[in-house]
């Protein structure tokens, strides 16, 4: 998994020269990969629903009512807020979402934090230090 | 509507009672439960087209804690498995354990955990079956969360529904829960080898499902020593 996540994140280093098509494909490539790495033994909160394959890094906080999958990759330390609802996405480390988002074949780049409650997006990258919508970056692929 | 009403109304369709709604919010909570139901049902409509578009033919087995619904998969997908390519999703709150039992019987498996539903609804069936290819399948069974009273309020889009109890259940089990058999096409009284132990009066099992629902078909089986599993397999059409 570590390779295909590595990959992800060097294709989004630079905001500016981001190649979409060629992020698709890894991007695809790595939602096809969590299959082999479902993991969800280990993460902070209430009893959130899952649908394999979902792979939770360390110390991963939950909020109420979550449901994760399938095909959801989530870091290290990330935070989901109550209400969320994921599939076919890839949130990578130190990420914060708040409450009721929900996102499908999404990215959330490294360190990203989105302070505010209730989005729906599909098939784009989302990446800053939101305090609303209006302030986060987003970028379709 | 303020997020703590939002969580309010949450809270009370979890518990699926209106009564306790505050006088304020009660038209709001019985809105916006019909609707809930409403979304499920036309979610199932749609599953019900998918698959009978892709001739699947599809079975959701419901029924008690510890019943046989694993056990009995086992022994279906055993025999099916050469002849029909299969698809199993397993329902439970919580662990692997059921989808790792069924796939040693060379069939793919999805597991759901619910966390704190103690049902599948049909958003849950429609999430997995989107990020598959339909063509590849022939027959896909659902087993649901373990007991008989949440899987009533949800339809999943299967072509049949199959409730499954077992004798240790005691002679009462089916008169108690009547909604499960009364949307069900096929009902199992499992564990048909333990009939001399426990002297359950099976009888009376099979005639209150046939009382709560005439068309109902009634078999018993054992999981254990495979007794009437082919015929089982014959009443489901594969
Ligand atoms: N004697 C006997 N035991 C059975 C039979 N069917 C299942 N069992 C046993 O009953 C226990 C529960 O069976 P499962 O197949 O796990 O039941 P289940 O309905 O899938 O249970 P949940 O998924 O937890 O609700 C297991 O120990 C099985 O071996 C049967 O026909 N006869
Ligand atoms: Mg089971």
């Amino acid at each position: 998994m570590k390779e295909f996540i590595e990959k992800i994140e060097n294709s989004i280093k630079e905001i500016d020269s981001i190649h979409t098509s060629n992020l698709r494909n890894i991007f695809q490539d790595a939602l096809k990969e969590i299959k082999n790495h479902h993991k969800i033994d280990n993460y902070i909160g209430d009893f959130p629903t899952f649908i394999e394959p979902v792979y939770l890094g360390d110390s991963v906080k939950i909020g109420d009512d979550v449901l994760l999958g399938p095909n959801v990759y989530i870091g290290n330390n990330c935070e989901l807020g109550d209400y969320v609802e994921l599939s076919n996405t890839i949130i990578l480390d130190n990420v914060k979402l708040g409450n009721n988002f929900t996102l499908e074949n999404c990215l959330v780049k490294t360190d990203s934090s989105l302070n505010f409650d209730i989005l729906k997006e599909k098939n784009c990258l989302l990446i800053g230090q939101a305090e609303s919508k209006e302030n986060l970056k987003k970028i379709s692929f | 509507m303020s997020d703590k009403e939002e969580r309010e109304i949450g809270r009370i369709q979890e518990l699926e009672s209106t009564n306790l709604a505050r006088e304020e919010i009660r038209d709001l909570v019985i809105e916006t439960k019909k609707k809930v139901e409403r979304d499920n049902d036309i979610l199932a409509e749609r599953i019900n087209k998918e698959f009978v578009k892709n001739n699947i033919k599809s079975f959701d087995i419901v029924g008690s804690i510890g019943a046989g619904k694993t056990a009995l998969l086992e022994k279906i997908c055993e025999q099916i498995s050469s002849k029909h390519r299969t698809l199993v999703i397993c329902g439970d709150i919580t662990t692997r354990v059921d989808a790792d039992r069924i796939e040693k019987h060379n069939v793919e498996t999805v597991q759901i955990n619910t966390g704190r539903e103690c049902a599948l609804n049909a958003y849950h069936i429609n999430q997995i079956i989107k990020n598959k290819d339909l063509f590849n399948y022939d027959v896909i069974f659902v087993e649901n969360v373990g007991n008989l009273i949440c899987p009533s309020e949800f339809i999943l889009g299967t072509d049949k529904r199959i409730t499954v109890v077992s004798i240790t259940e005691g002679e009462w089990v089916i008169e108690k829960h009547p909604m499960l058999f009364k949307m069900s096409d096929i009902a199992i009284i499992n564990k048909i080898d333990l009939l001399e132990r426990l002297g359950t009066d099976i009888d009376k099992m099979i005639s209150n499902a046939k009382n709560y629902n005439p068309k109902i078909e009634v078999i018993t089986t054992s999981a254990k020593t495979g007794e009437n599993i082919n015929k089982l397999i014959e009443i489901m059409g594969l």
